[in-house]
């Protein structure tokens, strides 16, 4: 009973937290805590591959750059178009991409499932630079928000605050939307999957199929946070769909941890303020996480989600004597 | 059209330098299961290393070729030992990401000491000079590519298949176990196959310096070309990366020529029809 309730406390406390921030934070901070967030889902999904199905996926980031662009584009050349559109067409751009390639790949697992990935990542990116006329190239295109129509009423999202809460409904719904999956019947078979693929086909499940769909809604949910990236920034470059972007997300997920559902959540706010903390003191700050990495490689593998649940373990639940370790196992 | 010998001669070269990347990956993949991220970039460090030593410090081609291997192989033994071994326990994964972690800091590290532009390195005496060869003036280096290309995989293949020390390295892919317990040293040997194919990208970096100069994107420029060629000559084969570079680099370079705006997308294409029709690559094992 406990443990259904807890996440639930959990999500309404950090909604209602996100609900003041605005009032607190200054426009500088209130624009990273945007960038978070929209970060927070793309993290998310690809954790959805990574620590759930055990999918080490080099191209994330081919449809988080592919829905930006695509945002960018139907934005400049469709004139008027409602944002609930350009949500659609953002996030249906990165399914059908995403069913294409997954059906290409849903055969490969491991080292050629990550390398196939990079390379289908480097075609986009590719594209995307020489497809001048479309994607502008490296100059890349720049937008304006269009307004939110609720059908009985209009709200502008020129301010940031406004922006800032509709990307703090959408993005935060998507996140337990996929915290939701996780508990699903489909959550479960994905995860099974990665601890014993044999007896799952022995039990008449078609692994390849289920990849195939988590696949592309990872790649969809990847999407939505692309769309919500190009009007945030109100532009959008190359450097959203090169795989220096797939590293990007690749870094937060492991920073925080891919063995709990927050740990992504946890890396991306790590992640981001140092960057910001680490840019602003030395121009060599991706050697720097360079180097942290690795070192959590080496001896961190589980990241700071992992550090946080020992030192937990080891100072609070002591106390609870009455089976307080399987509460523990039972999680991912 | 009367220029398709030479662009003939020019997807040569490029075919060349492809099979010198992508036979110390095949080779490592092949050998110890290890999909090396880091290749690339010890490829741009050889690339980046012989700059320095041809152009600042020795002014000879030839120093640099025999230097770099040398001092990637000592690197890649390192890594290997220090490094890699440790993140086994892992599995695949741990693995990936160290070597995906090691490429980056090394990318960082070569921009860090020579900065974010391109760099030319220039060669003098032979190799710099041109030959006539089917009626056309044609750069000998190109040549001196595609030749060294041919020995580097003739004296692997002779290694693999014709020596003792090509039989205990199969031995120790097929049973690992079996091949310790017989008195070999696996974990030497393994080490051994890692500073190997390290070294062997270095050599390619140092071949691929006055082809295409240094600069900061070469490493992910060549990684995803040898990437396909490992996907379209199967995985851990050296008869298929050989196959499979030689057809990309005939794709690039007749590509540029024919459809000058699809180039890019061609090698894609090539390697998504290998994946539909076969998925395990034209010389690879059923997985």
């Amino acid at each position: 009973m406990k443990q259904k309730i807890m996440p639930l406390i959990t999500i309404i406390a950090l909604f209602l937290l996100g609900i003041f921030m605005p009032v607190i934070l200054k426009q500088y901070h209130l624009n990273m805590l945007t960038e978070i967030i929209i970060f927070a889902l793309f993290a998310v999904s690809y954790n959805l591959l990574l620590g759930y199905a055990g999918l080490l996926s080099f191209g994330h980031a081919m449809f988080f750059g592919l829905s930006a662009f695509v945002t960018a584009i139907a934005i400049i050349h469709i004139p008027g178009l409602s944002l609930w559109n350009v949500i659609l067409i953002g996030v249906g751009a990165a399914v059908i991409v995403g069913f294409i390639i997954g059906g290409l790949l849903l055969r490969h697992k491991g080292s050629y499932f990550a390398l196939l990935t990079l390379a289908f990542n480097a075609l986009f990116y590719a594209i995307a630079t020489k497809w001048h006329s479309v994607t502008g190239g490296d100059d890349g295109l720049s937008i304006t928000r269009p307004g939110l129509d609720l059908g009985f009423t209009s709200i502008p999202l020129d301010s940031l605050t406004n922006f800032y809460y509709l990307t703090l409904v959408i993005m935060g719904a998507a996140i337990v939307f996929c915290w939701y999956f996780t508990h699903t019947a489909m959550g479960k078979t994905v995860l099974l999957m990665r601890e014993n693929e044999e007896r799952m086909k022995f039990l008449g499940f078609n692994t390849n199929i289920s990849r195939l769909i988590l696949f592309t809604f990872t790649g969809a949910l990847a999407g939505l946070a692309g769309v919500f990236y190009t009007l945030h920034f109100q532009f959008v470059s190359i450097s959203a769909i090169s795989p220096d972007m797939t590293t990007a997300v690749l870094l937060m997920v492991f920073v925080g941890g891919t063995k709990k559902f927050w740990g992504p959540l946890l890396g991306v706010f790590v992640y981001i303020i140092l960057q910001n903390y680490l840019s602003n003191i030395t121009d060599r700050w991706p050697l720097v996480i360079g180097v942290i990495f690795v070192l959590m490689v080496l001896y961190v593998p589980g990241g700071l989600s992992d550090v946080i649940m020992n030192v937990w373990q080891r100072f609070f639940e002591k106390k609870d004597n009455n089976g307080g370790k399987s509460a523990t196992a039972e999680e991912v | 059209m009367s220029d398709i010998p030479v662009f003939f001669l020019h997807g040569l070269a490029y075919a060349g330098l492809l099979f010198l990347v992508s036979a110390g990956l095949t080779l490592i993949f092949g050998m110890m299961n290890v999909l090396n991220f880091a290749h690339a970039a010890m490829y741009m460090l050889g690339a980046y290393l012989s700059y320095t030593i041809i152009m600042q410090l020795t002014g000879q081609f030839w120093m640099a070729l025999i230097l770099c291997p040398l001092i990637l192989f000592v690197i890649g033994a390192l890594i290997e030992r220090f490094l890699l071994r440790r993140v086994h326990k892992y599995g695949h994964l741990g693995e990936l990401l160290l070597t995906f972690g090691l490429a980056y800091i090394v990318t960082e590290l070569v921009k860090w000491y020579w900065g974010n532009y391109p760099l030319a390195v220039n060669i003098t005496g032979f190799l710099s000079g041109t030959i006539t060869i089917f009626g056309f003036i044609y750069p000998i280096y190109r040549i001196f590519i595609f030749l060294c290309a041919v020995l580097v995989g003739g004296v692997m293949a002779l290694i693999l298949y014709k020596t003792r020390l090509g039989i205990i390295l199969r031995a120790s892919v097929n049973d690992s176990e079996m091949t310790n317990t017989l008195g070999v040293n696996v974990p030497l040997v393994l080490m051994g196959v890692f500073a190997f194919g390290t070294a062997l990208s270095g050599f390619a970096g140092v071949i691929a310096g006055p082809l295409l100069s240094t600069f900061p994107g070469m490493a992910q420029e060549i990684l995803i070309d040898a990437f396909v060629v490992i996907v379209v000559g199967g995985f851990g084969s050296l008869g298929g990366a050989i196959v499979a570079s030689l057809l990309i680099g005939q794709l690039q370079s007749f590509g540029v020529l024919l459809i000058p705006k699809l180039s890019v997308a061609l090698v894609y294409l090539l390697m998504a029809i290998v994946l539909v029709v076969k998925p395990s690559g034209l010389f690879g094992e059923e997985q």
